[in-house]
């Protein structure tokens, strides 16, 4: 059964390691995975903690339904408090460690201390070893998890590592599993880099009992047959995630050059379905994979066609390769994107943060504001592919005064190259921005300023709001399982009802993230795809518990509130550009200057800004100051916490 | 009952490699989810992105029939299969040494061996798996599918030849 | 399959459209339906015109703008907008 899943408290100081049951009481408030992570972060850290001490926590969970009978239950989920932001660290990454975890008895580990020596631990069957890892330090994330294998002797054993990124404690590093799957905001590999843990390993051969079977499986299919219908998964399980791009860079939401941008033009050479013609080269027309259980497929496997390292395996491009690597440094060609990817990827570094920080420091540069003996020498101007290569390497290998310099996180960064280099500098909460571009989208725009782990697209965006669906669809979608019926406008230009969508979409996040379910199986991407009733049946059929929508519902509300009480303890306060809910001034003072003529010269209003941020407080019982109300805490069973119960 | 002609089509070159059929194949047999209960595995070299999907051929003079000791495994001709009849099987494992795809498996915890039975007519595999890596096809025309894939590649490799004569 | 078995998004599933594209234009989003193989297409309600993609024979999708045509637009338009303000 999944629920005689356990959690395992390991001390990597003392080598002490305790397992419990987890009760039912606690998976009725906060289901598993990112939720109850959540409650534990805020019961194991102490305020204050230095998230580099061996007293933060590094919390690893597989999701209530991890490899459970119910569709893409993948996801591994890592928390601890974050050296990048100072605010909740948080990552969610897919492939197939989750259900391996699940598998070998456990669904959380909570990990603390400080192993004297590079270790990693091997989980297996119930037992649990810390082994040393001296031979694996400083070897890349693949090359890691192979020789964990050949050391375990089973070609079967998932690994959960860090590169050189994390062992040099880079503030964005991964924590990855497999060619490309990896946990890549907030740094949670520079947390695990801290505590010298190389690897976790795990290999499972233990029953998870179904308490339906027979209506998992037929629910299961009905599942799959609902999302692999749909036009986006089509589309997706083609070209992958950088399928978005076709949309977002034709109506102009798509940073590039830093912020100066709201499109890549001319970039012919990295549209998705070029990348796609890479693939099917390189690896034939079969190019695409799954992670566990998932019939999405929506990675792209591909050989490096030319380059420094032609000819080398590697998995993706996303999404978000395109824009870290492509749109906001300038470099629009092929080879370059794809051989970043492959470095990121082999460092074990977060794409997303390093495409960011190189385009932030080419903008500085280009302003004067970084001069060339501080670039060691680099040329870095925007579109430079080569010094782009060259300063991801120095990243990671903390080389160089602005390799050093870059790797230690946006805000550090800005403090140490001075003049009004923050100014340029687009991120909230102290964690870069996607390269999408909200000015013309203000649900978007909320969504990245209030995401509890700093600026992010997958905690809460409204992404169908591109989609311009009827407004009949959207009510549909947004007035259930808790009734809503506030204004809704099919126009994604517009401020109305849009906070509703964004704490609408936050509960939805949330409550995947719980269950180890994959966002692109959710109201996402895909209108639609499946909800808050369907997931109600996943759990009843798998688990036997019962839940009602809105009972899943609340649970993420709750478990959204927790997050948000970390976040508070820690320093967040509402205005705070550093460590708060607000946007870089660009959104507000620079307007559009590409795109669609619909696009063009917007940008967000500030005052309908702050009035959308006050209304999405008040969908989520906070006070105007972000705090939650005593009668909110008390009403979600949160008034006594910390309560240690686990 | 008709005779089953058919059986299970694996075209490994279209396998995602996520493992569904793994999943499926143990809940439908064993009510639990377990890949090293699953009747079919998907092999993998991920440092290559190569992903097969290996599982019983039900050999028409197969070797775990031949080797067995107790005579517990036989053809069952109306289900096109191989079976194991577990009142005569002793556990040996000889099936599992013998057979030359690693089909057969040995449960630890159960103590049995275990093996395709292409669920006796609507194999689960197939059902689930969007890619249709694994189908379940009639033996009649087995090959003609391959035939008709390389006549089209040689037709397109005859025009290509032409139009580098002519061009000559 | 009793009709109150069916969630919202199995509800849903009657809205989809297939075989059309919508102009990316915030401010038209108008409806577009390609003609099969066509790799250009002009959208008829704001002029905006797009490279068009087919994932399959049936399956069109937006590739990315026509890049002069946009570039275009776009000029006008933040002309006009600065004028505005």
């Amino acid at each position: 059964m999944a629920l005689k899943r356990k959690i395992a408290y390991i001390d990597l100081t003392t080598g002490e390691i305790q397992v419990k049951p987890i009760p039912v009481e606690i998976r009725k408030q906060f289901l598993g995975g990112r939720g109850l992570d959540a409650y534990l972060l805020y019961n194991h850290t102490k305020k204050g903690v230095d998230p580099l001490s061996p007293d933060n926590v590094l919390l690893i969970s597989a999701g209530l339904l991890a490899a459970t009978c119910a569709s893409a239950t993948t996801r591994t989920h890592v928390m601890a408090k974050s050296a990048l932001t100072g605010l909740l660290g948080s990552t969610n990454m897919g492939g197939f460690f989750a259900p391996e975890l699940a598998w070998a008895g456990f669904h959380h580990l909570v990990i603390r201390g400080k192993a004297e020596k590079p270790s990693y631990l091997f989980i297996h069957d119930g037992e649990i070893e810390i082994r040393d890892a001296g031979n694996l330090w400083g070897r890349s994330t693949t090359e890691t998890q192979w020789a964990i294998r050949e050391e375990l002797r089973d070609p079967e054993v998932k690994c959960l590592v860090i590169g050189p990124a994390g062992e040099k404690l880079v503030r964005f590093a991964n924590v990855m599993t497999g060619i490309k799957d990896s946990g890549g905001r907030t740094g949670m590999g520079c947390i695990m880099g801290s505590k010298n843990l190389k690897a976790v390993a795990a290999r499972g051969t233990m029953d998870i009992g179904i308490a339906h079977p027979e209506e998992a499986l037929e629910f299961n299919k009905r599942f799959i047959d609902q999302i692999a219908s749909s036009k986006v998964n089509q589309t997706q399980g083609t070209l992958g995630t950088p399928f978005i791009w076709g949309a977002t860079n034709s109506w102009g939401g798509v940073r590039a050059r830093n912020f100066q941008y709201n499109q890549c033009e001319f970039a012919d050479d990295i549209e998705p379905e070029r990348l796609d013609e890479i693939a099917t080269e390189t690896m034939g027309p079969h190019h695409m994979a799954g992670c566990f259980g998932c019939q999405v497929h929506c990675r792209a496997r591909y050989k490096l066609p030319s380059g420094p390292y032609a000819g080398k395996y590697d998995e993706g491009p996303e999404y978000t390769t395109l824009g870290a690597f492509g749109a906001m440094p300038d470099c629009r060609n092929a080879e370059t994107v794809l051989t970043c990817n492959y470095l990121v990827n082999q460092y074990g570094m977060d794409n997303l943060e390093t495409g960011a920080m190189i385009s932030w420091a080419m903008e500085l540069y280009e302003l004067g504001i970084l001069t060339r003996e501080q670039t060691d020498g680099i040329d870095l101007r925007f579109g430079n592919d080569e010094a782009l290569v060259e300063m991801v390497s120095r990243i990671c290998g903390r080389k160089g005064w602005l390799g050093d310099t870059l790797a230690d996180g946006g805000i550090p960064a800005s403090e140490k190259i001075g003049r009004n280099s923050f100014d340029y500098l687009v991120q909230v909460k102290g964690m870069n921005n996607l390269h999408s571009d909200e000015r013309a989208t203000p649900a978007l725009a909320l969504n990245v300023a209030t995401a509890s782990r700093g600026s992010d697209h997958l905690r809460s965006r409204p992404a169908i709001d591109l989609y311009h669906l009827p407004e009949e669809v959207l009510r549909k979608i947004y007035s259930s399982p808790v009734p809503y019926d506030g204004p809704l406008s099919s126009d994604h230009t517009v401020y109305e009802g849009k906070p509703w969508q964004v704490f609408w979409q936050e509960n939805c996040y949330m409550a995947v993230d719980c269950l180890g379910i994959c966002k692109y199986h959710t109201v996402f991407l895909g209108p639609t795809h499946p909800n808050f009733e369907d997931w109600a049946k996943v759990i009843r059929y798998n688990t036997g518990l019962e839940f009602t929508p809105k009972d899943i519902w609340d649970v993420a509300v709750r478990c959204n509130t927790i997050e948000r009480m970390f976040n508070l303890r820690e320093g967040l306060t509402r205005s705070d550009l550093k460590k708060g809910d607000m946007l870089n001034h660009r959104y507000f003072d620079e307007p559009c200057r590409r795109g669609a003529p619909g696009v063009v010269g917007r940008y967000i209003d500030k005052e309908k800004f702050i009035r959308m941020v006050d209304e999405l407080y008040e969908h989520k019982g906070l006070d105007k100051e972000g705090v939650p109300k005593p009668e909110t805490l008390k009403k979600q069973g949160l008034e006594s916490e910390p309560s240690h119960r686990l | 009952m008709q005779k089953n002609n058919k059986i299970l089509k694996i075209d490994y070159e279209k396998c995602t490699g996520c493992r569904l059929c793994e999943l499926v194949c143990a809940v439908k047999h064993d009510r639990v989810s377990n890949p090293v209960r699953s009747r079919i595995r998907v092999i993998k070299w991920e440092s290559e992105g190569v992903y097969i999907p290996v599982t019983c051929q039900q050999c028409e003079e197969a070797p775990c029939v031949l080797g067995c000791p107790a005579k517990a495994l036989s053809r069952n001709e109306d289900l096109g299969r191989v079976e194991v009849d577990y009142t005569k099987c002793i556990g040996c494992r000889t099936c599992v040494s013998v057979c030359p795809f690693g089909a057969m498996h040995f449960v630890a915890t159960d103590r049995k061996v275990i093996k395709c039975d292409l669920c006796d007519g609507d194999p689960q595999c197939v059902r689930f798996c969007e890619v249709e890596a694994v189908r379940f096809v009639d033996t009649r025309d087995l090959g003609l599918e391959k035939g008709r894939e390389a006549a089209r590649r040689l037709q397109a490799a005859d025009r290509k030849a032409v139009s580098l004569l002519g061009a000559q | 399959m009793a009709d109150e078995d069916i969630s919202t998004a199995e509800a849903l599933r009657k809205t989809r459209t297939y075989g059309k594209i919508r102009c990316q234009n915030p401010s038209c989003m108008g409806r577009i339906e390609p003609k099969a193989g066509q790799t250009h297409v002009k959208c008829p309600e704001c002029g905006m015109e797009f490279r068009v993609h087919w994932l399959r024979p049936d399956f069109p999708r937006i590739r990315g703008p026509v890049w002069e045509v946009n570039r275009k637009l776009a000029e006008e338009a933040l002309k006009k907008k600065e004028k505005e303000r």
